[in-house]
């Protein structure tokens, strides 16, 4: 209990946080020319903008180091054509390099390798978190409820124990000044059920407060599970948002990179699952990039190292790799049967429609509730696509007949069977 | 005409036991102790206030709510680096064989994430086909047995302590270098590789000889062609181009050579369809009920010692030198005539090891011209190579030899007593053995290595001259386990790993094919068929042969030289030397047998017992007896009686049936001076005078749950003059008193109602060939109207079928019981095992099972010309039948999902539901356990979860599940079923949906045979079929369109998308009327 709370707790006041900072620099990025951007898309997972060399050399400074001319042009469409006209250059620097071609981008076009390379020239800098430069939206400090009420008791405890033994004392004074002999304390359980007796009516009211909390609350958890869905109130699921080992902006990478979700969760359009990407995908970036603008990516950026067993002074993986543990945000219970491939690919849903706005979220937050009447509620809402694929023509001419210009839905196809999720 | 024969399920149900009716009466036969689970007495008779009620709601409430407000952290873990061919959640097939010394398959893996988790037939192999047996389904689990060794073991006293592979390889290394004399010991071996491996072992140490042993053996057949054919040899027989088949004490369908292969050509042979109304026949002579024997068109009861007379007999009445029938001399004629008549296309097999009843067996297919044409002498079985008379020679000589190798063999478990096996290897002062468990060898040696299992190895096999198929591994292994082969490489001072070792022998190969000229290209294509034809050039083996031959040092080594080649060069090194014809027909006419003549034989299940820590097998019933978890004494009633064996001492009371099962009589056999005790079996169709015993059961090695299954019938088996192995031999029985034992059979379990033709359908060939419907009336019912079809009265409106109407059709024809349905079905669905105790109360899990049905001759068209019409005499004939011979069919019954279900309409949380598509849908997290809708079920085929399987303690040892290892055979895209909830067959909706999502991505429509269920993939003989009843090309389509169609209980209107076709029998007796 505790624990998931404070990662809530926590992660919520990193993400905030981060939020603040990325809006922060990420919004000069619109100011720069078109280089960055495809230097970012194309080029970073083997170079950097600085003198650092990774896969291939660092670009800062290239446009004095490479031949003028047409030759940027040529090498960068297709240097192993430029190697095979035996250019000297060329040569040279694919020696230094140990031999490795650089991967052909026939599509860019002349102004767009221009962009790059005077982007990349001029280097890139690496902002640090160099103290504040604007206001910083700070997070409210969230307290968790359980310590409070922890605290008010133990303080009630100590407060009603204290007063006990004040009245026993203070009695036991008075029959002493009567000449009365002093009185035994009566035992605690004793006393406290002596209180009961003399307080029906305010433990009465107490009894009826905490059971009409636990209503309250069961009725929560039970809409939590999919008993009753049909709406369902933020308190839940919805918001979920435990932290996670490595905090991953999906806003930096979805966003401000506009990196396809697919690119990550590769087996999206192939499998039931979207899959978790593993550590080696952030490594075909985050070989070069090891550090960006973000405060505090450094060392996030370096989890992953230890995760893949990277060693970026050595540019290899030397360590024993440690996997990643991430904290599952959209969790289905074992029972269902839920099938990415058969929504992004046949059905054409939007990853939004379900994961809610990801490009807007550091560490992913649970947004939709995911219950089965929410499902069941889209299904019945959901016009089924069936034009084009020939698995449904005769289905289609069927329910056109049957339906005659109503929407044909998914559950009016059977999507709201029992069997087609449980089995 | 309909048909009047009475169907029983077992001695029990034939009687109408009191029990057993009662019993049926329920869904839920035992009694449910609700009182217990309450609480005791007291308890029950307490006042409970209304008060005390509202505080124990109350509390759960409170419990409840606190429980469901922390909700469980759930944590994803990635792939560091995910490999290139794995998508989580899509499975990958790779290429394979199964070979264990008993059963050959080559196989497709199915991996998920990495994990085997389903075996499935090669298509391309032109054994086994697409279908697989039932322990080839099973030998999955194998591989996550977490009783496996996991390290090299060696002894140092009487202890064993864990090594690492440098430190026995150096310790044996000073024992073979000191040694005087190796013996391997190894089952029969059909992988060139490994027979390289050997080879170049004993290049490099002089002194060695390798014996194979096979636990079944088959040295009788190889011995008889010897004799015959002038060469040591299995060859490979067809059962699809024989219109006539005789088997003589021979279970081909179980338990035959590469256990698969003959079930499937069967099975071929006994389909017919309107357009095709031929099929072949079949004569059965054996002692005891065999699954083949249940299929056999006409079946004679005979004791194994007259086999050898049966055989000459034959031999007589197909023109050869043979003696006039004296034995069942009607039947032997009869088949005689049928087999003359059949022209070449006929086939005798015989299951005898006896090398002279073999040799006539030959005689009769010579005679009958089947060499050539159903026995083919040119493409060889190399399966099963054991030369039992090499073996007898080793342990006479076994002063000689101071280290003995075993690899896949335990002969201390599996030789017979009169071989002395045990007592011979306690004078050998180093013993090695590759066993993955301490086994009954294992545990008598000084180094055990495990081997990987099959699937975490490579490896190739030849089982047919000229057939290949390649082993490769589908994880890596999950111990620290070595492959064999690379042990005797490196002992022989190479060192390549297996891999490389393997490719360098099929580059040799790549000269057989013309197709790839590079030998990368050539190899990557076998892999991925996994098998591969080409002849032999037998080039790179003459070489290694000249070798060998060079070197030979005892009289045991030249004759083992040859090994070498074997694999390759394409024969069989065998030292039983030969037998004339006439000490053959001598040897036969002095046989004798005993009152008592036992039948040794090797289940459908459990095979020769090296699976036996199997839980799926051990749990899977017998075809024949239902019998679960155990070995038994098959007996005949009118025995038993004599015997004096359950309470029959009196003269009118025939056979008291009463909770049989519950309590069966235990009798001592004692057979070549071993004695085993072991409850007795009443089994219909069992000859007078004979007894069977199973082998593989009495296991020792595994874990305190599987070990002792049972008793151990090996050492029973006798030895001839000539060395080999006889599986039959006297048996002297005394009846132990006072002790029962309570087996676990599931023969009367689930009965459905009814007896006659409402639920299953027969018919002979002779009938058929004229009416399509011949045994199968269309089914009427009186209305108010009239007489109406069934089909056309109901209460109930149709459901709408907008997009599909999934329909199964089972073939009862070409269906032989063998269950390896069952066992795949079990697999596929996450089944639980409920072991033992379990099934004694009726509650096994299974989804499907398969109903075996016994009857009698005589019907009503026998009674008229008997002239018993309407006598009550009549009667008692019909439900009489003689015990010696009942017929049988199979039935298999799964969830028939029927249109107008009862189960659905009583389900109070509407937890069954019906789908558009035609199923009937088990939703478990909705259902909340009333079992109302298993009460309403008239095919019986619901089944509770009683106990939580997988985490109960009761159940450990005995479900995969509850082992951290064992877990991760589990289907993921199963549910495991939780306590509490009701399961059933799904038609195997996983694969259905899976099926459909394809066609959509592909935006197709779905290709009939695409989707296949569990139990329809694992038939050997294709005898079920799924599909789509609304595409009017579908195979399924034109099966409901058949004449032959019949649903069961139709009466009851439940409108079943499941159906059978009539079973069509190729009798031709008078008596035939079914």
């Amino acid at each position: 209990m505790t624990s998931l709370w404070q990662n809530v707790r926590s992660s919520r006041l990193v993400v905030v946080l981060s939020l603040a900072f990325t809006i922060l620099f990420s919004t000069n990025s619109f100011a720069q020319p078109d280089g960055k951007k495809l230097f970012k898309a194309n080029c970073s997972s083997c170079h950097t903008a600085t003198d650092k060399k990774i896969t291939g050399p660092g670009l800062k400074g290239v446009l004095d180091r490479i031949p003028s001319g047409d030759w940027k042009y040529n090498w960068v469409r297709n240097s192993a054509e430029v190697i095979k006209s035996g250019d000297a250059y060329a040569a040279k620097i694919l020696a230094e390099n140990g031999g490795a071609a650089m991967t052909a981008f026939p599509r860019l076009s002349n102004e767009e390798i221009d962009a790059i390379l005077d982007w990349a020239h001029k280097g890139d800098v690496i902002v640090g978190p160099t103290g504040p430069t604007g206001p910083v939206e700070q997070a409210e400090e969230e307290t968790n409820p359980w310590f409070l009420i922890a605290i008010i008791i133990g303080i009630l405890l100590i407060l009603i124990t204290t007063l006990r033994y004040a009245r026993i004392h203070m009695q036991n004074a008075v029959r002493e000044k009567e000449g009365l002999s002093e009185e035994p304390a009566a035992p605690f359980m004793e006393a406290s059920r002596t209180w009961v007796n003399n307080n029906k009516k305010l433990v009465a009211l107490l009894g009826v407060l905490f059971f009409g909390w636990l209503v309250v609350k069961g009725w929560y958890a039970a809409k939590g599970v999919g008993v009753y869905a049909e709406e369902v109130k933020p308190g839940k699921w919805e918001g979920y948002h435990p932290s996670q080992p490595i905090n991953f902006s999906h806003k930096i990478h979805a966003n401000d990179n506009a990196i396809q979700c697919q690119y990550c969760h590769s087996t999206v359009e192939k499998s039931k699952t979207a899959s978790i990407p593993s550590a080696m995908i952030c490594m075909n970036c985050h070989k070069g990039i090891q550090e960006t603008a973000t405060p505090g990516s450094k060392e996030e950026i370096a989890k992953i190292y230890t995760a893949t067993g990277f060693d970026p002074a050595t540019n290899a993986y030397t360590n024993t790799p440690v996997p990643l543990q991430w904290n599952k945000v959209h969790v289905l219970p074992d029972h269902v049967f839920f099938s990415h491939q058969q929504h992004v690919v046949v059905g054409a849903v939007a990853c939004e429609t379900c994961h809610g706005d990801v490009k807007a979220m550091g560490t992913v937050e649970q947004q939709r509730p995911l219950t089965m009447g929410w499902c069941v509620d889209c299904h019945r809402n959901t016009p089924l696509k069936m034009e084009g694929n020939g698995y449904y023509t005769e289905l289609h001419e069927k329910m056109k007949e049957k339906y005659k210009g109503q929407p044909i839905t998914v559950a009016m196809a059977g999507g709201i069977e029992c069997g087609r999720c449980h089995y | 005409m309909a048909n009047q024969t009475k169907y029983w399920k077992g001695l029990a149900h034939l009687n109408n036991d009191t029990a057993v009716a009662e019993k049926n009466g329920k869904e839920f036969a035992e009694y449910i102790p609700v009182e217990e689970f309450v609480g005791d007495k007291s308890t029950l008779e307490a006042n409970t206030s209304r008060r005390d009620f509202l505080k124990f709601l109350g509390f759960s409430t409170v419990a409840a709510t606190l429980a469901a407000c922390e909700a469980p952290v759930t944590k994803a873990v990635p792939y560091v680096n995910r490999p290139e061919e794995i998508t989580p959640g899509v499975a990958n097939w790779y290429a394979s064989t199964f070979f264990d010394g008993h059963d050959y398959a080559s196989i497709l893996v199915k991996t998920r994430e990495g994990r085997p988790i389903k075996i499935e037939g090669n298509s391309l192999s032109k054994l086994n086909g697409s279908g697989t047996n039932a322990r080839t389904q099973a030998s999955v689990l194998s591989l996550y047995d977490s009783t496996r060794l996991r390290n090299p073991k060696m002894k140092a006293g009487n202890a064993w302590s864990d090594k690492t592979w440098d430190e026995v390889d150096g310790a044996i290394a000073e024992k073979l270098n000191a040694s005087k004399g190796i013996a391997i010991i190894s089952s029969t071996i059909i992988s060139p590789s490994t027979m390289r491996a050997i080879g170049d072992f004993k290049n490099k140490y002089k002194n060695v000889q390798h014996v194979m042993y096979d636990a079944i053996s088959y040295a009788g057949v190889i011995k008889a062609h010897a004799s015959s054919h002038g060469k040591a040899m299995i060859p490979t027989y067809n059962f699809d181009k024989a219109d006539v088949i005789v088997g003589i004490g021979c279970d081909f369908l179980g338990n035959w050579l590469t256990g698969g292969e003959a079930e499937r050509q069967y099975g071929m042979t006994r389909k017919v369809s309107a357009d095709k109304k031929t099929m072949s026949k079949h004569y059965q002579f054996e002692s005891q009920l065999s699954l083949t024997g249940a299929n056999a068109d006409e079946r004679t009861p005979v004791k194994p010692s007259q086999y050898g007379a049966i055989a000459l007999g034959l031999l007589h009445e197909v023109g050869g030198e043979g003696v006039a029938p004296t034995v069942a001399a009607d039947a032997v004629k009869k088949a005689g005539a049928a087999l003359k008549a059949a022209n070449g296309k006929a086939l005798v097999v015989c299951g005898s090891n006896d090398p002279a009843i073999q040799l006539i067996v030959n005689a009769i297919n010579k005679a009958t011209g089947a060499y050539g044409s159903t026995i083919n002498t040119s493409i060889e079985d190399f399966t099963h190579q054991g030369d039992d008379a090499a073996m007898k020679k080793l342990v006479e000589n076994i002063s000689s030899v101071d280290t003995v190798i075993f690899y896949n063999a335990n002969p201390v478990y599996t030789a017979p007593k009169a071989l002395g096996f045990e007592a011979a290897l306690k004078g050998v002062s180093t013993k090695i053995s590759f066993a993955s468990h301490v086994d009954e060898t294992a545990a008598l040696c000084d180094f055990i290595l495990p081997d990987h299992n099959y699937l975490e190895a490579w490896g190739d096999h030849m089982p047919r001259t000229g057939q290949y198929s390649l082993q490769q591994p589908a994880i890596r292994p999950l111990f620290s386990t070595r492959h064999a082969q690379e042990s005797f490489i490196k002992w022989s001072g190479g060192s390549k790993d297996y891999l490389s070792y393997v490719k360098e022998t099929w580059s040799g190969m790549q000269s057989m094919q013309s197709n790839f000229g590079d030998f990368n290209a050539f190899w990557i294509n076998v892999v991925r068929d996994g098998v591969f034809e080409g002849m032999p050039a037998a080039a790179p083996v003459a070489e290694e042969k000249k070798v060998v031959k060079e070197e030979p040092k005892t009289d045991s080594a030249k004759a083992d030289a040859a090994p070498v080649a074997t694999a390759t060069a394409g024969s069989i090194v065998f030292i039983g030397g030969t037998i004339s014809m006439d000490e053959a027909k001598s040897q036969i006419a002095a046989t004798k047998g005993g009152k008592y003549e036992v039948n040794i034989y090797t289940k459908t299940s459990m095979g020769s017992g090296n699976q036996a820590n199997n839980p799926w097998l051990q749990e899977m019933p017998d075809p024949i007896s239902k019998i679960t978890w155990d070995n038994y004494v098959t007996m005949h009633p009118l025995d038993a009686k004599e015997m004096s064996l359950f309470g029959m001492e009196d003269e009118t009371m025939m056979v008291r049936f009463d909770q049989m099962e519950d309590n069966l009589d235990m009798v001592n056999v004692t057979v070549n001076g071993h004695t085993v005790k072991l409850p007795v079996w009443i089994q219909p169709g069992q000859a007078k005078g004979t007894i069977g015993i199973a082998l593989g059961y009495g296991r020792k090695g595994f874990n305190e749950y599987v070990d002792n299954i049972g008793a151990n019938m090996y050492p029973a088996i006798g030895m001839s003059a000539g060395g080999t192995m006889v599986y039959s031999g006297d048996a002297a029985m005394t009846k132990v008193e006072g002790e029962t034992y309570r087996i676990a059979a599931t023969q009367t379990h689930h009965t459905m109602m009814g007896r006659n033709d409402d639920i299953l359908r027969e018919t002979t060939l002779a009938a058929y060939k004229t009416d399509d419907r011949a045994g199968n009336p269309l089914n009427t019912m009186h209305t108010y109207k009239g007489e109406q079809l069934t089909e056309e009265v109901s209460l109930w409106n149709d459901f709408e079928r907008p997009n599909h109407k999934w329909g199964m059709a089972i073939d009862l024809n070409s269906c032989l019981g063998c269950g390896s349905c069952v066992v795949a079905c079990t697999i596929e669905n996450n089944v639980p095992v409920v072991g033992r105790d379990e099934i004694r109360k009726s509650r096994e899990m299974h989804w499907l099972r398969i109903d075996r049905y016994y009857s009698s001759d005589t019907v009503k068209e026998v009674a008229e010309t008997t002239g018993e019409m309407g006598t009550m005499e009549m009667y008692r004939h019909m439900e009489s039948p003689t015990f010696d011979n009942p017929k049988v069919a199979f039935q298999p019954i799964m969830c028939q999902h029927c249109n107008h279900a009862g189960c659905e309409t009583v389900c109070p949380v509407i937890a069954t539901t019906h789908s558009n598509e035609g199923l009937n849908q088990m939703t478990y997290n909705r259902c909340v356990g009333t079992r109302y809708c298993a009460n309403n079920c008239p095919y019986k085929v619901r089944r509770f979860n009683w106990f939580n399987y997988v985490e109960y303690h009761r159940f450990k040892g005995l479900n995969p599940a509850q082992d951290d290892i064992g877990r991760m055979v589990l289907n993921p895209d199963v549910t495991v079923r939780a306590r509490g909830v009701m399961e059933k067959c799904s038609m195997c909706s996983q694969r259905i949906q899976a099926g459909k999502l394809d066609a959509k991505k592909a935006g197709t429509k779905i290709v009939d045979g695409a989707i296949k269920t569990a139990c329809q993939q694992a038939c050997p003989t294709d005898a079920i079929i799924f599909g789509d009843l609304l595409d009017v090309n579908s195979q399924v389509s034109k099966m409901e369109q058949d004449g032959r169609k019949f649903e069961v209980l139709e009466n009851v209107g439940s409108r079943p998308s499941v159906f059978y076709m009539t079973k069509v029998w190729n009798r031709d007796d008078a008596n035939a009327t079914i």
